[in-house]
């Protein structure tokens, strides 16, 4: 095994996370801008997972199955924002709205879904693996 | 429509799966994820992984962080850019020997225009340059790795899909290649329908948010990553020209991000950001682009004018003339090209007093430019000048980048501009610099560091046939195309059947001729360079000395050789193992570095 003169081996060479956040946010981009909604949600999916794994792994958060939730959350927000701009100011029309979504509003389902589906993914993680801790 | 919806979920449903079932078999990720911690203390344990080896086959090259391997990654992905870019070029140079055009259609000729330009610009020359400064700016500042060596491979793994994207548009079906050549001018690119333009926007997206984190990555590792021994004073030339890119990358891709943005919400969500009328219209998009734009060129010729301001005083046996001033003029370079772009756009109408002003400047940037020029040219000056095949592209560099500077400068001068304007002479002089300065470059840097990539030589009278098809090829096509702008032919035609009663066809045709033969110079000749680089990399025999250049004579034994030498002693001591000299790989890790202990 060759030494590495020069090179410090305080890093890890390999992690499988960079791929999968590339790919990820390659996904999540193409759904949500051409309005595909599996390529969005698996998109979502992919990235919100990859970059939870990335911040565990590099030791930025100490609980990648909260970060999930945290950043399922922070899609669904976002998401929501982006169907509140298509709601009318008065009516109750959401169900409607939802119903028959316009390109903006289906955008912004896509996004929320895959948030919601990264916070419950998160959260069951982090019950199991709560539960098996002790 | 509802099938096609079911058969994307289920595609992407398998494909989710097969990524965990990846992850599963590649990572142990309870080293560090602390799935117990609910329990307290059950990080302690994932400590005990100590030992860690890189992975073997192909799983390395996916999994790596690694600032070598992900040079050589970028090195390959910027090799087969080249060669699809090349292959589009070739196509196009056929197709122009007649005048109603040889081989291809009109719309798919303008499609493989598109598509050459962009490859080549955002494919090839971004990447190609992040393959050298992966590999060697941790070596030369003695640093450790890049500072942010994960961010450094989703930097990579952005480029494969941007490619994807980009070129989508000619192998999905109910689509083509995106009309819209390089610069994407609205309304034609608002207008055009075609699903692959949007593609193609959203693959340049990808290639821009890669560019920019790699940015951030150099300059973060260039200020904080130095060993102690390097200072401001001693850093090397080639990290300098990082350094200013990087910067130059900073401010003009995250701009050409938003534009981008802007045109795909115009076509796809009725925004009106360029509509005519309501909008900023036309002139909106052509300011933003060239912002970027004119910056973005010089993004590509700093860090190969720093390859060749590195390479070139090592087989001139003398320290590069004026070192100071070559920095100097770098980031006076980098200041002055952000105040240029409206060269680009003398011909639309916009007010006379503008015009002045950027003729003023960009006459003005010529200035540094030809400090750099002067200085290379008296480095070789009395200088014990060696020419081997690295030597002869840093000199056919130089040759072409005046070419190139010169008919920059006369395009610079307003009134030249508006009779050259959007003909051959500006292909001509943009290609004496991107493929007579910026190609050569990059290969001088292939050559020059070939031994520390393969732990091999070149075969050098395969480089010199290299060198000289290249040189010849550029010459011959690119000069044609520059007296191809003076008897006024238009750039981006698919056909030339001009009336001959208003324009010399013959001549005309002559000259397209003339491009399309040199052009198969050029070709012949980069075939020969993956030939040897492929062959030598596989076969040529272990090289011995880890001083091929000689250059310990000269006191001129770089930072990223000492470290070659370094590596090549350890290598040999442990009786040579045969893979290692290419990368480091299976070298063993600690795998606690990251650890800390849980709450
Ligand atoms: C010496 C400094 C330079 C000057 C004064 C200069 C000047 C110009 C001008 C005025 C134009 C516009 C011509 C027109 O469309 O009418 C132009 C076009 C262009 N230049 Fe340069 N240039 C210089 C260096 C470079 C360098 C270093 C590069 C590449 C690395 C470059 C790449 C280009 C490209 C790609 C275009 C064509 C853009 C298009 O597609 O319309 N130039 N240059
Ligand atoms: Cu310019």
């Amino acid at each position: 095994m060759e030494e590495q003169p020069g090179l410090s081996d305080q890093y890890r060479t390999a992690s499988p996370w960079p791929l999968l956040v590339a790919v990820g946010f390659a996904l999540s981009e193409v759904g949500v801008f051409l309005d595909i909604f599996p390529i969005a949600v698996g998109g979502i999916l992919l990235l919100g997972g990859s970059v939870a794994g990335i911040l565990g792994e590099s030791g930025y958060t100490r609980r990648p199955w909260r970060t999930l939730a945290f950043l399922g959350v922070g899609f669904a927000v976002l998401g929501g924002a982006l169907v509140a701009t298509q709601l009318p100011g008065s009516s109750v029309g959401l169900l409607e709205i939802v119903g028959d979504p316009n390109g903006i509003v289906g955008r912004g389902l896509a996004v929320v879904v895959g948030g919601t589906m990264l916070v419950v993914a998160g959260a069951v993680s982090q019950a199991v693996g709560r539960t098996q801790g002790v | 429509m509802a099938s096609g919806q079911l058969v994307l979920t289920v595609l992407m449903g398998v494909f989710l799966v097969g990524v965990a079932a990846f992850l599963s078999r590649v990572e142990d990720w309870r080293s560090y994820t602390p799935l117990a911690s609910g329990g307290g203390g059950g990080y302690g344990e994932a400590g005990a992984h100590v030992h860690r080896e890189k992975p073997a086959g192909i799983t390395r090259w996916l999994t790596t962080v690694d600032h070598k391997d992900i040079g050589i990654l970028y090195g390959t992905y910027g090799v087969i850019a080249f060669a699809v870019g090349g292959l589009m070029a070739f196509l196009i140079r056929l197709q122009l020997v007649a005048p109603t055009g040889a081989v291809v259609g009109n719309e798919f000729y303008n499609a493989i225009l598109t598509s050459h330009g962009i490859t080549m610009l955002f494919l090839f020359g971004t990447p190609i340059i992040a393959a050298f400064s992966n590999y060697f700016i941790p070596l030369l500042i003695g640093a450790d790795d890049m500072a942010f060596p994960r961010i450094n491979a989703i930097a990579f793994w952005l480029l494969p899909p941007g490619a994807l994207l980009i070129w989508a548009g000619f192998f999905l079906p109910g689509m083509s290649g995106a009309q819209t050549a390089w610069t994407m001018y609205t309304p034609l690119s608002v207008e055009q329908t075609n699903v692959g333009v949007d593609l193609m926007l959203l693959g340049l997206h990808l290639t821009g948010v890669s560019a920019t984190m790699g940015a951030i990555n150099f300059i973060a590792t260039i200020f904080t990553e130095r060993d102690d021994d390097v200072t401001w004073a001693n850093l090397d030339i080639f990290s300098w020209t990082i350094l200013t890119q990087s910067a130059l990358i900073l401010f003009a891709f995250p701009l050409l991000g938003s534009a981008i943005v802007m045109l795909l919400l115009d076509r796809n969500l009725a925004t009106t950001f360029y509509a005519v009328g309501e909008g900023g219209g036309p002139m909106l998009w052509q300011h933003l682009f060239w912002f970027f734009g004119h910056p973005e060129v010089y993004i590509l010729v700093l860090p190969p004018m720093g390859l060749v301001s590195y390479i070139l005083p090592r087989f001139s046996g003398r320290k590069l003339f004026g070192f100071k001033f070559v920095v100097y003029s770098t980031l006076a370079i980098g200041v002055l090209s952000f105040g240029v772009w409206a060269h680009h756009m003398f011909t639309t109408g916009i007010d006379p007093r503008l015009r002045a002003s950027f003729m003023a400047v960009s006459l003005a940037i010529a200035i540094p430019s030809a400090v750099k020029t002067f200085n290379w040219i008296t480095t070789m000056w009395n200088g014990k000048v060696r020419l081997t095949t690295p030597m002869l592209f840093c000199i056919g560099f130089i040759s072409n980048f005046i070419l190139g500077g010169v008919t920059g400068v006369f395009l610079a001068s307003v009134p030249v501009d508006q009779v050259l304007h959007d003909t051959y002479y500006v292909v001509g002089h943009f290609h004496y610099i991107v493929m007579g300065a910026i190609g050569f470059a990059i290969f001088a840097g292939v050559y020059f560091w070939f031994p520390i990539f393969t732990g091999r030589m070149y075969q050098r009278t395969l480089g010199k046939w290299h060198f000289w098809l290249s040189m010849i090829g550029t010459n011959v096509t690119f000069f044609a195309m520059l007296f191809l702008g003076y008897l006024g032919m238009p750039r981006r035609y698919a056909t030339y059947d001009f009336n001959s009663a208003i324009a010399p066809l013959d001549m005309v045709t002559l000259m397209h001729q003339a491009a399309s033969a040199g052009a198969i110079l050029l070709l012949i000749g980069q075939l020969i360079f993956v030939w040897n680089i492929l062959q030598s990399w596989l076969e040529a025999p272990k090289l011995e000395d880890a001083d091929p250049w000689d250059l310990k004579e000269t006191d001129q034994h770089g930072r990223e050789f000492q470290w070659h030498e370094r590596r090549t002693a350890t290598a040999l001591a442990d009786g040579g193992e045969e893979e290692e000299a290419v990368t480091d790989g299976g070298e063993v890790v600690d795998d606690d570095a990251d650890d800390t202990s849980d709450d």
